[in-house]
């Protein structure tokens, strides 16, 4: 009875599934990349504080009477090259995070279309080989809010960064790798793992 | 069957999913994630249908993503929900949404772009169910905006409407989280009873320069920046100030003294400086108020030497003097202790209005009463104006603790088994006695008063009669009073033989006539130190006059104060104190700082709809003075000044007791004696001439003690030869000559 | 080879000189940036060999040792220094040419110039006034490395040490217009296509 339903709706869960692995793959590759960017960044910071710290007329370079100013106005224009990179960077995330998304929506859409011929008892029903398709379609939804919430913190972040406010700058691979949340990390790949047989069962 | 609610798994938080057992939503007729409203005691919030994962049922889970504003304060407290609580919900997709953005701090509020902002809430919003007047929390997201309150949606649909990538999103304002949450409390209010008068003028001075300063502006009026209340501790300023607040709808920023100071040099400085920097922010989105409350201890006056309090005003100064007329916001000061305040605050251009809170007045603690039990269950048998009368001296902190005992008695008292629910009279009785007015507290005079009645002097009746008159009569019948054009006495003076139950007499006058009653004799008010005991006077009238009526019972007055001729040294302490009680009794002492209520003229003849009402109003218009009653067994040694009409005008003699009143005084002390059948109490009266109350009283003791003494301790009555040998061994304490000379002082 | 460069091959004389010599310039900012990046690592490690020293951390039989290994660091800084110094030399031999083209120009053709220009639209003033500036620039830099150098080992304060590093790495006399100025040329000579 409500065998096609369910079958094309296991189609794009597995569509959605596939989507998933492959951007997780992605995102994680793009945020190793954005880690040096990180560091770097902090590392101007901390020079711009130095800089700030020193009084040049005090030292030997007194020599060099614009070098506070033209060093200066050197770093803050690599930490901006630095900022650009990253949101480069940026740009990848949300074309992962987009692709996610549109996938879950077209399994939700799915979903509707068959709506009237999927009740309850089918869509929680379990097997040996495959979950059930509520779960699935709520380990989906779940993917799709932590990638979203990854996002839009990471971008937050970025926002705040400002080259005069030394201090944020400073703390900026720190703050970067405290977005990171492992554990909804692993629950991805946990939820991966629990549907590749589902997967497999073409 | 009732669903428990558990709180949200972890992994649940922000996806706004409702988890219940698949039984329920198929009797819903929910579909996986389809929407419903959750109705829960203190609101509803929207929610998307999901089975529980272990798909058990007779369990409620509630991520609380989408909730009105009232289940955001008050998260629902009920274990327990019905399923007739969960309704599912039509919804559409939303052409747009209008939104207020809320946001932690100020900073981001200013220095974060419009479109970073918009984009930011636009990516929040997707994918949330949302519906009018419902807030929409994004904690969880983690950023700055907390939290996004949907004013409008587009199409304008009551039920819900899903957010989706294609919704337009207008952002209508951006509020920071203090401001929210201090909105979202104004919505309970405290009632605040028998202020109008104050808060009025108050509110009109907020008012105008917050909400209408552009119109001050063009009429090159400055506006007023400061305003300072004033009045004793527990009348309610910073209730007041909360109120009206409130009312006018700015936000408020409250400093208390303590709370500023800190140890570290130059942290005070700092603390303040914060406080005012905080004021002017939360003045950008709305008008503010910032409130100093105990500004006496933050700012006492400067003294001579660099105390750190010394930089503490000078820095508030500047900064009050640093508030240009952008700075859209006022401060409040409250203080019970204004004339501790450095006087550079209350220049203008500074504080330059005061508002002057006295302890409430009759009419005023009757409003208060009102406010405070309309929300106990009282029984009808209470009689709010008896109270008030009863309170004298009584401050709205007061009147709460009072109510608030009363109900602990009545609980402890139906908790014994009775099964009425309400707070009756005698409860509040019980209470008068525990709680104390705070005005009086700490006062030199104040007495512990164990009620006397008149009854409990025995003979006396043309002095009780005219004490009555002068005392009783126009504290409880002022309107009588007034209608026959009769002038109160402003003092009474008892004279008398000492022992013949002055102070008793005054102690039933006070207790028949409801009032608070201080009561000082000469030793209270001595003290070594030069001006202490004027001061100690003077205080004294300025506490009775704080909680009128009142009498204010001078014993002893001749030891108090002397005569100016009689005396030897010219300057002695009587001598001042003298001059201050002259001073005192001629209203001459009192200050603007001690006005109470508002100022009140009596209708010449106010119709008779409402006689009660009336009469409080008399009570409040002839009680505003304190009833000085003195009392002296020397009165040739008192000054002349004293007893000059307006002053002690009201010269009462008690007299020795004759063999009546002997007769009455001794059936009154063995009332509660068994007495043989042998006593004769008649014969015992005349054969103590020149015995005064005392004596007599003494002499029932002396008599029982000698029963126990002869016979033995179970000795069951009082023999009359007990009495004759106890009278044997005693002599009169008063003399012949003694008495002629009253009768010739002063008749 | 595009089409310009066909066309710029078959120039001679002062034309043929001038594209050769825009190529040198590319050259040598190439081997000075090479330089700069081994005389920051070189620096990187004299600065933390110094700091650990000031420290303390090293026990005291090493400490010899990391002497030496601070003086052979310091050497290494050194040679990079002289290869930076023979650039800057041979920068400013190709400045000094450009300049004296443009004095044969004058003396040739007086104060007018070339009617025609040599590539495209610049005059030859215009070449000269580029390498001089490309060579300021690259002079200033070369005496403050000198001064960072003389210095960088006997500084114990870390700010000061981080200073000095980032004057190193971010090259502050070298304006961002530098580079530009180098990729206008190399247009300019049909070095790069347009």
């Amino acid at each position: 009875m409500s065998k096609p339903a369910l079958l094309s709706l296991h189609q794009a869960l597995r569509k959605g599934f596939q989507t998933l692995e492959s951007n997780q793959k992605l995102w994680r590759s793009v945020l190793a990349e954005c880690t040096p960017l990180m560091v770097s960044l902090g590392n101007l910071a901390e020079q711009l504080r130095a800089l700030s710290r020193v009084q040049l007329s005090n030292t030997p370079l007194s020599a060099f009477p614009d070098l506070q100013q033209c060093l200066h106005f050197k770093l803050v224009q690599a930490t901006d090259t630095v900022l650009g990179k990253l949101s480069e960077k940026m740009s990848s995330l949300q074309a992962a995070r987009d692709a996610i998304s549109n996938q879950v929506s077209g399994v939700f859409q799915v979903y509707e279309q068959n709506m009237d011929s999927l009740d309850l008892l089918t869509l929680t029903e379990r097997s040996a080989t495959a979950p059930s398709a509520a779960d699935m379609m709520e380990w989906l939804q779940d993917a799709e809010r932590h990638y979203r919430h990854q996002y839009l913190r990471r971008k937050t972040l970025l926002q705040t960064f400002r080259a005069d406010d030394l201090s944020l700058l400073e703390s900026a691979p720190k703050r970067w790798e405290s977005l990171a949340s492992p554990s909804a990390e692993d629950r991805i790949t946990d939820t991966l793992f629990k549907v590749s047989l589902f997967m497999e069962t073409q | 069957m009732s669903l428990r609610l558990l709180s949200v798994d972890a992994a649940d938080q922000g996806s706004q999913r409702c988890r219940v057992g698949p039984a329920v939503m198929s009797a819903l007729g929910l579909r996986l994630g389809s929407p419903l409203r959750v109705s829960a005691a203190g609101g509803t919030c929207l929610c998307t249908a999901w089975p529980r994962a272990d798909l058990a049922e007779g369990f409620l889970q509630i991520d609380l993503k989408c909730s009105s504003p009232s289940l955001l304060s008050h998260p629902p407290a009920h274990l327990s929900l019905d399923p007739d609580q969960l309704t599912p919900v039509p919804c559409l997709k939303l052409r747009g949404v209008k939104v207020t953005v809320v946001v932690q701090s100020v900073d981001f509020r200013k220095n974060t772009p419009r479109h970073l902002v918009h984009e930011l809430v636009k990516d929040m919003l997707k994918g949330v169910y949302v519906c009018q007047r419902h807030v929409v929390n994004v904690e969880d997201f983690d950023t700055e905006i907390r939290y996004i309150v949907v004013e409008d949606t587009n199409p304008d649909s009551a039920e819900a409407g899903l957010i989706t990538s294609k919704t337009g999103v207008e952002i209508t304002g951006i509020q920071t989280l203090r401001h929210f949450r201090a909105q979202l409390q104004d919505q309970h209010r405290v009632p605040l009873g028998g202020l109008e008068e104050v808060s009025a003028s108050l509110r009109e001075m907020l008012q105008l320069p917050l909400l209408y300063s552009g119109t001050l502006s063009s009429l090159g009026v400055s506006c007023p920046r400061g305003v300072l209340l004033v009045g004793p501790p527990g009348v309610g300023k910073t209730l007041l100030v909360r109120r009206v607040v409130g009312e006018v709808g700015a936000s408020l920023v409250v400093v208390r003294g303590p709370e500023v100071v800190g140890s570290r040099p130059g942290e005070s400085e700092e603390m303040l400086r914060g406080v005012f920097e905080r004021a002017r922010a939360a003045a950008e989105e709305g008008p503010c108020v910032l409130f100093l409350d105990e500004l006496d201890s933050l700012c006492p006056r400067r003294t001579g030497s660099s105390a750190p309090e010394n930089r503490l005003v000078a820095q508030l100064l500047t900064l009050m003097d640093g508030m240009n007329q952008s700075d859209r916001f006022l401060i409040v000061g409250a203080t019970n202790q204004p004339d501790s305040l450095d006087p550079a605050l209350r220049r203008p251009g500074r504080f330059d209005r005061e508002v002057i809170i006295g302890a409430p007045t009759l009419e005023q603690r009757k409003a208060i009463l009102s406010v405070l039990c309309e929300r106990m269950p009282v029984s009808p048998s209470v009689d709010l104006a008896e109270l008030a009368q009863r309170t004298t001296g009584y401050v709205g902190a007061d009147l709460s603790a009072l109510c608030r005992e009363a109900a602990m008695h009545a609980i402890r008292h139906n908790s014994q088994g009775s099964e009425e629910q309400a707070v009756a009279m005698k409860h509040f009785n019980e209470a008068l006695k525990t709680v104390r007015p705070s005005c009086l507290r700490s006062s030199l005079g104040r007495t512990e008063l164990p009620p006397v009645s008149w009854e409990q002097i025995g003979g006396l009746d043309e002095v009780k009669l005219k004490l009555r008159q002068s005392i009783e009569w126009p504290m409880r019948y002022p309107e009588a009073f007034h209608r026959l054009g009769l002038r109160r006495p402003r003092g009474v003076l008892l004279y008398g033989p000492p022992g013949c139950a002055k102070t008793t007499l005054v102690r039933a006058a006070a207790s028949s006539s409801h009032c608070a009653f201080l009561s000082v004799s000469g030793a209270d008010l001595y003290s070594p130190f030069v001006g202490d005991s004027e001061r100690a006077l003077a205080q004294l009238f300025r506490q009775a006059r704080a909680c009128t009526p009142c009498i204010l019972f001078l014993d002893e007055l001749d030891s108090l104060i002397g005569s100016r001729s009689g005396s030897q040294t010219p300057h002695s302490v009587q001598t001042r104190l003298l001059s201050v009680l002259l001073n005192e009794l001629d209203g001459v002492g009192l200050k603007t700082l001690e006005r109470r209520g508002p100022e009140r003229i009596l209708q010449a003849e106010g119709e008779e709809q409402c006689h009660t009402q009336q009469q409080l109003d008399f009570h409040e218009v002839c009680n505003k003075d304190v009833m000085i009653v003195a009392a002296s067994n020397r009165p040739d040694c008192l000054d002349s000044a004293l007893l000059r009409p307006g002053r002690l005008d009201h010269i009462i003699y008690v007299p020795p007791p004759d063999q009546q009143t002997r007769l009455a005084i001794l059936k009154v002390c063995t009332e509660k004696m068994p007495l043989d059948a042998d006593v004769c109490l008649e014969e015992l009266a005349t054969q103590t001439e020149l015995y005064s109350g005392a004596d007599l009283e003494n002499l029932c003791k002396e008599a029982a003690l000698l029963t126990l003494q002869e016979e033995s301790m179970e000795a069951s009555a009082i023999k009359h030869k007990y009495f004759l040998q106890s009278l044997h061994k005693m002599s009169p304490s008063l003399t012949a000559q003694q008495i002629s000379s009253y009768q010739t002082t002063h008749r | 080879w595009d089409e310009g460069n066909r066309k710029c091959s078959a120039v001679t004389g002062s034309a043929r000189k001038v594209r050769d010599n825009a190529a040198d310039w590319h050259n040598l900012m190439l081997r000075w940036d090479k330089l700069n990046d081994a005389g920051f690592a070189a620096a990187g490690r004299v600065v933390d060999l110094r700091l650990r020293q000031s420290h303390g951390e090293a026990p005291p039989p090493a400490l010899s040792s990391a002497h030496a290994d601070l003086q052979q660091e310091c050497q290494e800084l050194l040679d990079v220094l002289d290869k930076m110094a023979a650039v800057v030399m041979k920068m400013r031999r190709l400045a000094a040419w450009q300049s004296g083209l443009v004095d044969l120009e004058r003396f040739q053709l007086g104060d007018e110039g070339r009617p025609v220009p040599l590539f495209h639209g610049w005059r030859t003033a215009q070449f000269e006034e580029a390498s001089r500036q490309l060579l300021e620039a690259y002079g200033r830099e070369l005496k403050l490395k000198r001064a960072v150098l003389q210095e960088l080992a006997h500084t114990a304060t870390s700010d000061l040490c981080m200073v000095y590093l980032s004057c190193w790495l971010h090259q502050p006399y070298t304006p961002p217009q530098a580079r530009l100025r180098l990729e206008a040329l190399l247009l300019e000579t049909g070095h790069r296509p347009l």
